[in-house]
């Protein structure tokens, strides 16, 4: 008879002392394995971490303020690039462009989401499945989670434009 | 993320969601080997064919970030899916998947998982999963933990 290995693992620490051992000895290894850590193995780790937490955030459906398609962008370009006037120049855009986007001074026209797509398309082909819609995705949850964020701004503004002149 | 049944071959969707407290009811330790009333404070997932209810599987887990580290306390498999007539093949691996996907996006290029398996299933994670081993701990780091990752996070 096969024995199974893999219908359960029994894991716990028992005391204190037996965790604090393991953590020191652990963590000596690990450290000791990573001084051998090639480049490409640290750029591919961010860049699954980038992708991993792009999914995350569509799941999650965080109906918060914060700016996540741009800081998502700028995690992509400092991973890939060491200077971010290469990636604008890749993407055969202005540096000044590119920074207006990061900094949410403007709106990223539909052009230059098509032209990330394809970039990560290149990018992610020897990293990790990336789903091709995932930037499309990130952009519009965040422009729909803004828009349910802010209602107390537009709401009065556009609630006088608009009323219903049928019997409902 | 799929698991496979044994007998035909065919390919099933998963999903993984943390245990809910009602779940509790039905985690007996005659299905699920363990007490995991006992985890009920710790962080358990649940792992289900998408669209279904029945628990194939189970896994406890420890974040520890100042060790950039997942540990993972308790795994188990459903009764059903354990021996040679095993319903469905690839659970745990999906279950440490899972585990891995966590400490990937918290810690990046410095994420690692653990466990302590007893001696004689050691061998067994580190010839499948190609874990380190440090005393009785088992690990798995960059870049083994990306490679699992791409290996069984895909979509089906």
């Amino acid at each position: 008879m096969t024995h199974d290995f893999e219908f359960g693992v029994e894991s716990r620490y028992k005391n204190k002392r037996e965790r604090e051992a393991d953590a020191i000895s652990l963590m000596q290894a690990r450290l000791e394995r990573m001084k051998n850590l090639p480049k490409e193995q640290i750029v591919r780790a961010k860049l699954l971490q980038l992708k991993l937490k792009m999914e995350n955030y569509l799941i999650e459906q965080n109906n918060t303020e914060d700016n996540h398609f741009t800081n998502f962008l700028k995690m992509y370009i400092d991973t890939i690039y060491s200077h971010r006037s290469k990636f604008a120049e890749d993407m055969n855009i202005t540096p000044v462009f590119l920074s207006q986007v990061i900094n949410n001074h403007r709106d990223p026209k539909e052009e230059f989401l098509l032209k990330l797509m394809i970039h990560s398309e290149k990018v992610f082909k020897n990293v990790g499945d990336f789903q091709k819609k995932t930037w499309y995705q990130v952009y519009f949850q965040e422009k729909i989670a803004d828009t349910m964020f802010n209602q107390e701004k537009w709401r009065p503004g556009i609630e006088k434009q608009v009323k219903l002149s049928e019997p409902f | 993320m799929t698991i496979t049944e044994a007998s035909s071959g065919k390919i099933f969707p998963i999903e993984i969601f943390p245990v809910e407290k009602a779940d509790y009811k039905l985690l007996v330790k005659s299905h699920f080997f363990f007490d995991w009333k006992d985890e009920q404070n710790e962080e358990v997932y649940k792992l289900v064919i998408k669209g279904e209810q029945a628990i194939l599987g189970l896994i406890s887990l420890e974040r520890i970030p100042t060790e950039w580290r997942v540990h993972i306390r308790l795994l188990t498999v459903s009764k059903e899916n354990k021996g040679s007539q095993k319903k469905y093949d690839k659970i745990a691996a999906n279950l440490i998947t899972h585990a891995a996907k966590i400490a990937v996006a918290e810690f990046g290029e410095f994420a690692c998982i653990s466990l302590k398996p007893k001696t004689e299933l050691a061998q067994h994670y580190i010839d499948k999963y190609g874990m380190n081993i440090t005393g009785v701990t088992l690990s798995l780091e960059v870049p083994e933990i990306l490679d699992l990752i791409n290996q069984f996070d895909k979509k089906p």
